[in-house]
């Protein structure tokens, strides 16, 4: 059982350096740190479901959302309820907006669902725009609490349990080899007695609360939220493009694409004061990776295979053409 | 129809209800204007092994297609084991104790050999699957194979896997769809033998089959398809001996 314990020398590694962390970095560094974190368990939310299941949600902003807005309505006047009482109440909205988008449309073909996860999202980003009770574009104010630590530790707490979830659920269970084996060929798993609608529903909802519980913590960490700092399309974009590079269908790729291209954008925007040039990298990595490392940055460190058929074709099968694509 | 012809024709009741596991009445299933089964009837025994053969095209594959759920029959019966299963999801089947194999191998093929195995049993039947899983790689002699990913392995290796996952299932009826077609007749013994073996513990089998000498040393007996219809269905010589049925299926006169 050696081998059992060399593999936990990592994530012991990684847990200490995030406790420890608060003591030798300042306030500055401390807040991308949290940012890094929650960057990392959103693009591990949209793995769930875009990685393990192979199906593409272009809505995950949607969840993030409503978990930001369900915690800002909760905590300002007149309700003033206490920031952890909000975030269960945020995971329940968002679960039963996810069962309404995702029971009808996951049954059809994944180009059916990642239209619909895309519209609902632009949809509540009108909502909120139009609607009094959200501040309109104006947004919503909440209650300020200025302990960089208190967020720091919010996110760890959450980011670790995100991907202890996926680790034993994804990665250890029965449950998880259902939804591989969906992804992979969806026919062939209903023919093994998979009910293969109800997987992908239950990953949906699962990927869905992961990002609310996110959108709770950025909501009252940053004070103030409107419906495009929280509903954006590009949220979405960045949490696809942190799983394609760092790799679809792993447990690191979303860790290392999520920490990685957030404190790349940071350090680029402390340079040069701006971002547009990260866009720019963001684009020719998204080519090399696609070209080069079907399996993302993650593939580097396991031994996987060159032939067609890679968690990417899958994906992309499932968008494309439906049915059992992938196999070229 | 061959009616008249010695063999029992399909679309007559056969004397076999009581013991069937597998009862098809009267299947239709239209793709436009291609009638893919064309009121098929037929049965299959508990413990028994059919053969089921004719051109291609002539609906075998839809057949199973139907039986396993996969495609929703326009109108028919099907009774399975006890149970209406006609128009069910496919899931819904496969938990009554039906298990399939594709035509084109159906590979989970992000996974590894022994992960694609206990795919097969995750629902339902995962009581003790680690060790089956790792008796189905020794009796299919994937052992080398085992942690490789499915994608990587060569054709007849996906054809037996195919097989082993099937085998996993813990199923009474399994349909084989050309099971051992193009593999190498190393690979085939190990099928062949392995078929044996699940036949002593019940399991009844329907098998789609080109190759006549397996169909001959495998199956009961034999049903003959053409155009989306039974034609017929007997012991192998009878079939063999039945002219009109050599022409439908081998197109030469005896």
């Amino acid at each position: 059982m050696k081998s059992r314990w060399a593999g936990l020398i990592i994530p012991v590694a990684i847990v200490v350096v995030l406790a420890l962390m608060p003591t030798f970095v300042n306030n500055y560094w401390l807040r991308i740190a949290t940012g890094a974190l929650m960057w990392a368990g959103l693009a591990c939310s949209w793995n769930m479901l875009g990685g393990y299941a192979g199906y593409i949600n272009f809505g995950q902003s949607a969840f993030f959302g409503l978990g930001a807005y369900t915690t800002a309505l909760l905590m300002g006047d007149p309700i003033n309820l206490p920031f952890f009482v909000t975030i269960p109440a945020g995971i329940a909205v968002t679960a039963i907006c996810a069962v309404v988008v995702g029971g009808p449309t996951l049954r059809l073909r994944g180009a059916y669902f990642a239209i619909a996860t895309w519209a609902f999202a632009e949809a509540l980003t009108q909502f909120a725009n139009v609607m009094n009770f959200t501040g309109g574009i104006g947004g919503l104010n909440l209650p300020p609490f200025l302990n960089e630590r208190f967020f720091y530790y919010t996110m760890v707490g959450a980011a670790v349990l995100t991907y202890l979830i996926t680790w034993a659920l994804f990665e250890h269970s029965r449950f998880g080899l259902k939804v591989k084996a969906l992804r992979d060929h969806e026919a062939a798993a209903e023919a093994m007695g998979i009910n293969t609608s109800l997987v992908k529903l239950q990953t949906f909802v699962l990927s869905a609360v992961t990002a609310s519980v996110f959108g709770a913590i950025f909501a009252y960490w940053v004070t103030f939220i409107n419906p495009k700092s929280v509903f954006g399309g590009d949220i979405t974009d960045q949490m696809v493009v942190m799983v394609l590079l760092g790799g679809l269908g792993s447990l690191r790729g979303p860790a290392i694409g999520g920490v990685g291209l957030f404190v790349i954008n940071r350090l680029i925007w402390m340079h040069w004061g701006d971002t547009a040039f990260y866009i720019a990298i963001l684009g020719a990595a998204i080519v090399l990776v696609v070209l080069f490392l079907p399996d993302g940055i993650a593939g580097l460190f396991t031994r996987r295979s060159t032939k067609s058929g890679t968690v990417l074709d899958k994906a992309v099968g499932k968008l494309v053409g439906g049915g059992e694509g992938g196999r070229g | 129809m061959a009616s008249t012809s010695s063999p029992q024709s399909g679309s007559a009741p056969e004397n076999r209800a009581s013991d069937a596991i597998l009862a098809v009445r009267d299947l239709y299933r239209h793709f436009g204007g291609i009638k893919a089964a064309n009121g098929v009837t037929l049965e299959v025994g508990r413990r028994e092994i059919a053969g089921l053969i004719g051109p291609n095209g002539s609906g075998k594959s839809t057949l199973f297609s139907l039986v396993a759920g996969t495609v929703k029959p326009d109108s028919g019966q099907i009774s399975f084991d006890g149970h209406e299963i006609a128009g069910m999801n496919a899931h819904r089947i496969a938990r009554l104790g039906l298990a399939r194999t594709f035509q084109i191998p159906a590979m989970f093929d992000n996974m590894t050999v022994t992960e694609n195995l206990l795919a097969a049993a995750a629902q339902g039947h995962w009581h003790g699957a680690k060790e089956r899983a790792a008796e189905t790689l020794a009796l299919l002699k994937l052992e080398p194979v085992a942690e490789n990913r499915a994608s990587d392995l060569s054709g007849g290796q996906q054809k037996l896997l195919e097989f082993g996952r099937v085998v996993m299932r813990q199923a009474s009826l399994i349909l084989l769809d050309e099971v051992t077609a193009g593999v190498h007749p190393n690979i085939r013994k190990i099928i062949l033998e392995a078929i044996a073996r699940l036949r002593e513990r019940g399991i009844s089998f329907l098998i789609i089959e080109h190759d006549m000498e397996m169909v001959r040393n495998v199956c009961d007996r034999i049903i003959v398809m053409d155009a989306g219809r039974v034609v017929t269905s007997g012991a192998f010589e009878d079939i063999v001996r039945n002219s009109e049925v050599m022409q439908t299926y081998l197109g030469r006169p005896q």
